[in-house]
């Protein structure tokens, strides 16, 4: 098995039960397939709060397939690679319900891979490796000095740092005239590199010694950068992101127009208002016929059945802002031409979700398919009054 | 919309965006537009003090700030200056353009700074547009600005597989603008060779959209300097005229689903702008073009509007590749708003980048043929649009 | 005459006039109307006033609204106002300030040369939100002053204790002053219906904001109103008694309260002062006949009467105990503090101004007012600020 990123495939799904977060997975019950190239593929199933993940070639009745190769997997669990760009050019696939797939993002906490751990000697060639590049010379202004290193033990070694004009260069082996010699073990200077323990505590227990300018060796500490083991970033300054749900109630007039509108639904009718000047009918009505700019007087009952015009198959919802809550998808906004409408006198509502891959939009000489409006058996002069349209037969 | 003649001419001096991305969680609101501000100043060659009006705009609702100017004060320069606020959803870029060039050449200002912005990641895009529907009624129905009917409708002009691959055409040249742009949010680098794949692949958002055709969500600030003409001369080597822009709006329900064809607001704008300017043949006026396109739907469909074509002209211009860079009429040389929509900026990106080609100035994305005549709109609310006209010379306009 | 302070002897004789004034009355909570209904009363009135119509050619093209997202609770929430003021394939923007720099922008707008004729609308519930405060603890940026839990209400309040300190204003002048609006607003058929207090009920108010009292603070009010401008040579077609505007300027303080001192007035008199130079204004007192301050507080009667020059700086008590609100025929329509929604605050001034110089203002109608100033403010302690000069 590949790493990518330092990280195997196998990692994120058999860290899966550890990072599960049963509340994320509420009302979820199902199996979400994941096809790996070049790695395999894993099934992982979801009911009543628990989980189980397998990796299995069966990944029937799934109700998404995750289609992608093992770095962009990994990459996109790491936050290393951008979720959005991978999809969009192809590189992630989704076959199945979108919607649902997106709902397993609260089901785990996201992987963090374990921090690696180098060897003594690793991490003393990297420490001196990596001195140049942490030399400041901001803080080094003025400086001609020669600073060496005595590390001692199996995985110890010798080096020199040469401050002049602004520069620094090391070089291996203790040099002639040393402005300042520091001397310890191998496995101590790791621990002081690593902040493990203080220099203080090393010279007091005799376990590191200084020879020549004491003043210059307190320096150090600013004059090279702190390490950083391979793999971490340096510390940044944190970036503070707030997060908030502002939420401020209201209470919305309905005015005379809308408000005999929405009454009417109680009574199950469907009013429209219309224009004196143009005729038009409108659905909903409101006040004035925008292109006459006069006010629409007249009211008229129309449908309730009617013709479908247009639909939208929509399968990406909106959430509520505040509940985070979305229509199940897919679901089919619709436009019904209601009888006794005419031209764009059009009716926005929602289509029954098991028929719309049955019903026909209407085209050129040919009318969509009759509808009829399903009411609510309880109603309080709203929208969802009418539950859904569904087909007349 | 022009009744009159224009009392003094109004040039962009300055020009400034910053970097747009999905999260700029590095800078807070106030800090994201002074980056924008400080490249224009630093563009124009002047200081803050030589400003004397700031316009400000976004869509308030996405980061949840009510007035907004009062906090960004601290990063507009607008202290101690004469300011205005003016938002109009997705069009209000333009429409503080359109402000910004009335108030300059209305003698009341003469260096006028305009700010768009949004920081789209501080809130939630899709549901903040849903938001602007009637909480009575539409607020239940719409998802954001998401519609599948342009999909389905072109598909029934002109078949399917010819729509469909248009759409993708254009999408992807779209892409290999993006690519040039520095400051683009997305470019994918996609190819001529994926368009099967991606057409198959990229999940349906509704009907025949697809995640692929769609806009991004960005964050970032744009920023435009604008100064009445003696002072436009003074302090710019080529400043780009404003020669006149439109504003059209559309009744608050959408009323389009029946059979019978609508004049849209695009078609509308385009012929009352170009009549009133003498311009009778525009897709040989214009060198350039900066086209609000929210998807690549949309973008193909409006490209028969803007340029009062007929038939399938609009198709054959992408098939023909004569948008892309290097063609007959180059379409969003800055890879459009599929590339970038810092909502409250995005529109005034679409002036910005079209102030940019016609001076020279778009580096990798600039068009080969020098730029006399641009044009660039913006798009929002229920089917709104404002369109611009900018020039390169002060005389010689007309054809 | 309007003088272009920037480019001085740059003297443009090119007027705008505001052609007509049509308005709602104020009232504590329009439940029976949407807004658009309330906005539509409006329009209305000023077709039937006017005659303008909405042709393409010589009618309304472009219309400046005026409104709040948040506030509407609506995203673009001047989308919702399309079909009422007829900008159904005509131009629409919104200004999202007090209504009252739409004025300022409806100006510009005609001197452009863009516009002939401009339709101003502006909107606002303040009755449809549970809570003015909460709407505007969202004016101040998430990290550090809305947590602290600033409004609208408690920063005002902040800058009464240091204005009212410096100026002498006290207990018994605030309780004049609120009186006195409520007094006026029962004269004028627009404003919101109160009943009337006493001095020692206001002085016993429950504190809102110390020192600020409930009494202090105006109420809860919803609000529309409609204006007409048109360039100089067109106003004749709608109106014969145009009330030209002479002299506009806003101006922005800076944010973080720490940073301003709060008494000073720097903002107002920025405005005021470029405001006066186009118009033209060497001293307001003798110059001008009426004054529209926008006192949503009861303190910023006397601190924006200060910033306009009414009274030098520090001596606010002095004037109103030497009787100068009456002199200087300041709020006779009742002012902010007796009711109208922010947002437009300072669209009621303009408002009433336009009214006292057409002569319509019936039982409260002053004479020989030739000059009105009308002020509106945007954000807390008058962080932004606009003065328009209108004459007949």
């Amino acid at each position: 098995m590949s790493e990518y990123f330092g990280v195997k495939v196998d990692d994120l799904f058999n860290t899966m039960p550890d990072r599960f977060r049963p509340e994320g997975a509420e009302g979820v019950d199902a199996s979400f397939g994941y096809d790996i190239a070049g790695e395999g593929k894993w099934r992982l199933t979801v009911k009543d709060r628990k989980m189980k993940i397998e990796k299995t070639p069966d990944l029937s009745g799934c109700v998404t397939v995750t289609t992608t190769d093992g770095e962009t997997f990994v990459g996109i669990n790491l936050g290393k690679v951008d979720a959005m760009k991978a999809f969009s050019s192809g590189k992630f696939k989704v076959e199945g319900d979108f919607g649902a797939l997106a709902k397993t993002g609260k089901m785990f906490r996201k992987y963090v891979p374990p921090k690696r751990e180098l060897t003594p000697k690793e991490y003393i060639l990297d420490m001196f490796g990596t001195l140049e590049k942490r030399f400041q010379p901001a803080r080094a202004e003025g400086l001609d000095v020669s600073i060496g290193y005595d590390i001692g033990g199996q995985d110890g070694g010798k080096w020199t740092a040469i401050i002049q004009g602004g520069k620094c260069v090391v070089k291996e082996g203790l040099a002639e005239n040393l402005s300042v010699k520091l001397q310890a073990q191998a496995p101590d200077w790791v621990a002081l590199m690593m902040g493990k323990i203080d220099a203080l505590s090393l010279l007091s227990a005799g376990k590191a010694a200084i020879a020549g300018d004491a003043k210059l060796a307190l320096r150090l500490g600013e004059i090279f950068s702190p390490y950083t083991p391979p793999g971490e970033k340096a510390a940044e300054q944190e970036l503070i992101v707030l997060r908030k749900t502002i939420s401020v109630n209201q209470k919305f007039a309905t005015g005379p127009v809308m408000g005999k509108f929405l009454k009417a639904l109680k009574e199950k009718k469907i009013m429209a208002n219309q224009c004196p000047r143009c005729g038009r009918l409108q659905l909903p009505p409101r006040e004035v016929c925008a292109p006459c700019r006069v006010r629409a007087t007249e009211w008229k009952e129309v449908g309730p059945k009617g013709h479908l015009m247009v639909m939208d198959v929509v399968y990406y919802a909106s959430p509520d802002p505040l509940t985070g809550e979305t229509r199940e998808t897919p679901y089919g906004s619709i436009h019904v031409l209601l009888d006794g409408c005419k031209g764009h006198e059009t009716f926005w509502h929602l289509l029954r979700r098991d028929q719309i891959f049955r019903v026909k939009e209407a085209w050129g000489e040919e009318r969509g398919t009759r509808l009829r409006p399903v009411w609510a058996e309880h109603r309080t002069g709203n929208i969802h009054d009418i539950q859904y349209f569904e087909i007349d037969e | 919309m022009a009744q009159g003649k224009k009392n003094r001419n109004v040039g962009i001096i300055g020009i400034g965006q910053t970097h747009y991305s999905s999260h700029r969680e590095d800078v807070n609101q106030p800090e994201m537009i002074q980056e924008a501000v400080r490249l224009a100043l630093t563009d124009a060659g002047i200081s803050i003090q030589d400003v004397d009006c700031v316009v400000h705009g976004n869509m308030e609702l996405f980061e949840m700030i009510h007035q907004p100017d009062l906090w960004h004060v601290l990063g507009t320069g607008a202290y101690g200056k004469d300011s205005f606020r003016i938002t109009t959803g997705g069009t209000t870029g333009s429409t503080l353009v359109a402000a910004a060039d009335n108030l300059a050449a209305s003698g009341m200002y003469n260096v006028v700074l305009a700010i768009g912005f949004e920081k789209l990641q501080e809130g939630h895009t899709t549901g903040g547009i849903t938001n602007m529907a009637d909480a009575l009624w539409a607020k239940n129905l719409q998802t954001g600005a998401l519609t599948g009917h342009t999909a389905a409708r072109m598909i029934k002009e002109f078949g399917e597989d010819r729509a469909k691959r248009a759409a993708m055409t254009l999408r992807i040249i779209m892409d290999k603008h993006a690519c040039l742009n520095p400051n683009s949010h997305r470019a994918f680098g996609l190819e001529f060779g994926q368009m099967e794949s991606l057409m198959e692949t990229s999940p349906k958002l509704v009907g025949d959209l697809r995640l692929i055709h769609m806009c991004s969500q960005s964050d970032g600030a744009c920023a435009l300097i604008l100064a009445e003409e003696k002072r436009a001369k003074e302090i710019s080597k080529k400043p780009v005229w404003i020669r006149d822009h439109i504003t059209i709006h559309r009744e608050e329900s959408f009323n389009l689903f029946g059979l019978e064809p609508v004049e849209m607001t695009h078609r509308f704008a385009a012929r009352e702008l170009f009549a009133r300017n003498g311009i009778q043949n525009p897709l040989e006026y214009f060198d350039v073009f900066e086209m609000y396109d929210p998807s690549a739907w949309w973008g193909l469909e409006w490209l028969r509007d803007f340029f009062l074509l007929e038939g399938d002209e609009h198709l054959k211009l992408v098939e023909n590749k004569e948008v892309m860079i290097g063609g007959k009429i180059p379409m969003n040389p800055s890879g459009g708003v599929v590339a970038a929509n810092p909502i409250g900026a995005t529109a005034m990106v679409r002036v910005a980048e079209a102030a940019l080609q016609v001076r020279g100035d778009a580096g990798r994305h600039q068009i080969p043929k020098p730029v006399k005549h641009a044009l660039a709109s913006g798009f929002g609310g229920t089917m709104w649009t404002v369109l611009f006209l900018l020039e390169k010379e002060l005389t010689g306009w007309g054809e | 005459m309007i003088r272009n302070p920037q480019s001085k002897g740059d003297v443009m004789s090119r007027r705008v006039a505001i052609c007509a004034v049509a308005q709602i009355k104020n009232e504590p909570d329009i439940w029976y109307k949407r807004f658009q209904g309330m906005v539509l009363d409006c329009v209305e009135q000023i077709l039937k006033q006017t005659g303008v119509t909405f042709d393409l050619k010589k009618g309304i093209r472009n219309v400046v609204t005026c409104s709040d997202d948040v506030f509407d609770a609506r995203t673009i929430s001047d989308n919702a106002l399309t079909d009422v003021v007829g900008a159904h394939y005509r131009g629409e923007e919104k200004m999202a300030q007090d209504g009252i720099n739409g004025l300022g922008y409806a100006m510009a707008c005609i001197l452009s040369g863009h516009d002939e004729v401009v339709l101003l609308a502006g909107h606002c519930k303040e009755s449809q939100s549970e809570s003015r405060r909460m709407c505007t603890n969202l004016a101040f940026d998430p990290f550090y002053c809305r947590p602290l839990g600033m409004d609208f209400t408690n920063v005002n309040a902040l800058q009464a204790r240091v204005y009212q300190a410096k100026s002498g204003i006290r207990e018994e002048h605030l309780a004049k002053i609120v009186v006195r609006s409520r007094k006026n607003g029962a004269r004028n058929p627009f404003a919101r219906e109160n009943r009337t207090v006493t001095e020692g009920e206001v002085m016993k108010s429950p504190m809102l904001a110390d020192p600020v009292r409930e009494l202090h603070h105006y109420p809860a009010t919803d609000w529309a109103v409609a204006f007409l401008l048109s360039n100089e040579e067109r106003a004749k077609e709608f109106t014969d008694r145009p009330v030209w505007i002479s002299g506009f300027a806003n101006c922005m303080d800076t944010y973080f309260l720490g940073d301003k001192d709060l008494a000073s007035n720097f903002s107002l008199k920025q405005a005021a002062g470029k405001a006066y130079q186009m118009a033209g204004i060497k001293d307001p007192r003798k110059e001008i006949n009426l004054f529209e301050l926008n006192d949503a507080v009861a303190y910023q009667l006397p601190m924006w009467a200060e910033g306009v020059g009414l009274c030098e700086e520090g001596k606010g008590g002095r004037w109103i105990d030497e009787g100068w609100m009456e002199k200087h025929r300041v709020n006779l329509s009742g002012g902010m503090l007796n009711g109208n929604p922010v947002m437009i605050g300072g669209l009621a001034r303009a408002a009433e101004a336009v009214i006292q110089l057409r002569g319509e203002a019936g039982s409260r109608q002053e004479d020989g007012v030739r000059r009105a100033l009308a002020h509106g403010t945007t954000g807390a302690a008058g962080q932004h600020q606009a003065v328009i000069i209108l004459e007949k």
